[in-house]
């Protein structure tokens, strides 16, 4: 953890703390998408989405540019990167799964035992 | 049995892929089957709080399929993840394709993974790689595990504020 970053931390915080903005963040790991297409899947008006994407923006996790009449949203995932570790959840979520799957291999190799003795 | 030497290794050694590596205790043969049988995958593919395994398929042959799907309260499905085999080496290597999307059908990211084991003296070491189309899916993929694990705390949060 970074902890002079804290300021930049609270934005980032701040900017996963709204399940919207979490959504909206999932939508953009696909690609770039513009504002309607951020607010249609959340059954969300235009200016309540572009809000969210404000809020975005400002914890620089969201980049925005404009193309003819469209505004065209991207990812831009280095805030979490730079403010913290942010592959601790990604790997603890593999670990836990590891760690159910050395239990399964345990059972399984002890099944394999009694199997092989019965016989 | 030493802990240190199972632990997980995670990097990042290119722009696009994620690479895990741990080892198991046990033949790789059972942890190929652990990790392919639908049965046993239900036991280890843990899902999210609030949420259950509502499909699980699992062909390991070339252009078999692997179909999973997820159901939460709210939704049925929650969460679709479908792929297929694209190379099989029975015990050592096994490569799938790999899309997942939302219950709306709107599909969140793909991605290519590849499970490679080796064993030796009854230890396997299995190293997956997953490989994305960009960086921005590759780190909106990392960036997911995240914000599943906060929905976790929130979740949690909720529980322990209403007792």
């Amino acid at each position: 953890m970074v902890l002079d970053a804290s300021p930049r931390l609270d934005l980032v915080f701040h900017a996963l703390a709204h399940p919207a903005r979490r959504a909206i963040i999932r939508q953009l790991s696909g690609g770039e998408r513009n504002l309607s297409e951020l607010a249609a899947p959340l059954s969300m008006t235009f200016p309540a989405a572009t809000k969210h994407v404000r809020v975005l923006e400002e914890a620089r996790l969201v980049r925005r540019r404009v193309a003819g009449r469209e505004h065209l949203c991207r990812l831009h995932a280095a805030p979490l990167k730079d403010a913290m570790q942010w592959t601790e959840q990604f790997r603890r979520n593999w670990e836990v799964r590891f760690e159910a799957l050395d239990s399964l291999l345990d059972e399984m190799k002890a099944e394999e035992q009694s199997r092989s003795r019965r016989r | 049995m030493n802990p240190t030497t199972k632990d997980m290794q995670l990097s990042t050694p290119t722009d696009t892929t994620i690479v895990i590596t741990r080892e198991f205790d046990a033949p790789r043969r059972l942890v190929w089957q652990a990790m392919f049988t639908p049965d046993k995958m239900r036991r280890w593919m843990l899902p999210p709080p609030g949420w259950t395994i509502s499909t699980c398929e699992c062909d390991t042959r070339v252009g078999g399929a692997l179909e999973l799907a997820w159901k939460s309260d709210e939704a049925d499905p929650a969460m679709t993840l479908r792929g297929v085999f694209t190379e099989v080496v029975l015990h050592e290597r096994i490569v799938h394709t790999e899309t997942m999307a939302l219950g709306s059908g709107q599909v969140v990211g793909s991605l290519v993974e590849q499970h490679e084991f080796s064993e030796q003296g009854g230890v396997t070491s299995m190293r997956i790689t997953q490989t994305y189309a960009s960086k921005e899916a590759r780190d909106g993929a990392i960036a997911s595990g995240m914000d599943q694990g906060m929905e976790g705390c929130y979740r949690q949060l909720d529980a322990v504020l209403v007792s």
